[in-house]
């Protein structure tokens, strides 16, 4: 019993903070990539059934802007992680949904779970199955749709900017790895 | 060199160590000290794991091996030491078996060294009584004055327990022997520490 709160403790240091030029190209990357996306959601098609910008996405910009280099950050990740979180999530909706608590507890476990499976783990994935259950109407009656838009349209977008923005920038480099 | 020391080379990194490096590396490392230290340590044994039996002694070892024979005098036998600049060589019988190792030690124990020989030992004989005592060996033959029996390996022994049995025994170099017990070549400190480096 002890051993359980001994874990607690920590005691492991914490990792050191970045300079000044990396907080600038996170910013800068963000920036860029959040603009596409959002000028589809509020410029190109304001009043559409169509839904382009969504919050996990702002999860996925921390990762693909601010921490490049990590593993959850990597194209597989990215992309594999929101297909098939969304998958999992619309999935969820459908046949839970009148029991919305369940049907978004088993999206965010299930797609943990198949993310792993898959070797894909990106934390945003979790984001974006409970977004597909707890969503607007619009979201949910975009069906399936949802993978395609936003999903997989705006991660593609993301995904691009991250390639441009990040190879410029001398101190990085990304991907680490595509597959 | 203590090659057994090897193994603690690890417990020198720090802490520090790693949040300097993590400083240094550009960008937002995803880990924390103590993951890299884990992956470190785990890694580091793998490595080791891999040395101790990935290479034997037959891959490093010299192959054209200077010998002499037990009834060479110490005068052939310092001689070939000389000329093919190396510090000891097996003594072996006309069927190539190992009657034993003769190296610098011998002579130097053998001219006054004591227990544990050095140049300096004897030097101190030198300079303490009224002369050096080289003449007493001339009349000496190899096998009078080598270490014997000697300490042998076969080719298949991987490289770390090489160095351990170097250690152990304290010595430089150590005869590879075949199946017969025949010499098939040798293993000097030098080959290991061209090999691990």
């Amino acid at each position: 019993m002890s051993a359980f709160f001994k874990k607690m403790k920590g005691g492991s240091q914490s990792p050191p903070g970045v300079g000044f030029s990396e907080i600038a190209w996170s910013w800068l990357g963000a920036f860029l990539g959040i603009t596409p996306v959002a000028l589809l959601q509020y410029n190109f098609f304001p009043d559409g059934d169509l839904v382009f910008l969504i919050g996990s996405f702002g999860a996925s910009a921390v990762l693909i802007y601010g921490a490049v280099r990590s593993p959850l950050a990597q194209p597989r990740n990215l992309v594999g992680g929101h297909v098939i979180s969304a998958v999992i999530g619309v999935a969820a909706w459908q046949v839970l949904g009148s029991a919305p608590w369940l049907a978004a507890a088993f999206a965010v476990a299930t797609a943990i779970a198949a993310m792993h499976v898959t070797k894909t783990l990106h934390p945003p994935g979790g984001a974006t199955a409970l977004i597909a259950v707890i969503g607007s109407e619009k979201i949910h009656s975009l069906g399936f749709l949802y993978v395609l838009f936003p999903v997989l349209t705006g991660v593609v977008i993301m995904l691009i900017v991250a390639l441009v923005v990040n190879n410029i920038a001398g101190s990085r480099k990304f991907p680490e790895f595509w597959w | 060199m203590k090659f057994s020391a090897l193994n603690e080379c690890r417990q020198t990194i720090s802490d520090e160590d790693i949040v300097v490096a993590m400083k240094k590396i550009p960008g937002y490392l995803d880990i924390t000290p103590s993951d890299f230290m884990e992956i470190y340590r785990v890694a580091f044994d793998h490595a080791l794991h891999r040395l101790k039996h990935a290479i034997t002694a037959e891959q490093i070892m010299t192959r054209q091996v200077a010998t002499v024979p037990e009834n060479a005098l110490l005068v052939e036998v310092v001689r070939l030491l000389a000329d093919h600049d190396i510090s000891g060589m097996p003594v072996i019988r006309p069927d190539r078996t190992i009657a034993g190792v003769i190296s610098e030690k011998d002579f130097l124990s053998k001219m006054g060294g004591g227990e544990s020989p050095s140049f300096m030992h004897v030097i101190l004989q030198c300079l303490e009584k009224t002369g050096c005592i080289a003449a007493d060996i001339k009349k000496l033959t190899a096998k009078d004055i080598m270490s014997s029996p000697a300490v042998t390996i076969s080719g298949t022994m991987p490289l770390f327990e090489v160095a351990e049995i170097m250690d152990r025994h304290n010595i430089n170099r150590v005869p590879v022997i075949d199946e017969a017990g025949r010499l098939a070549g040798i293993v000097a400190r030098s080959d290991l520490i061209q090999t691990m480096c």
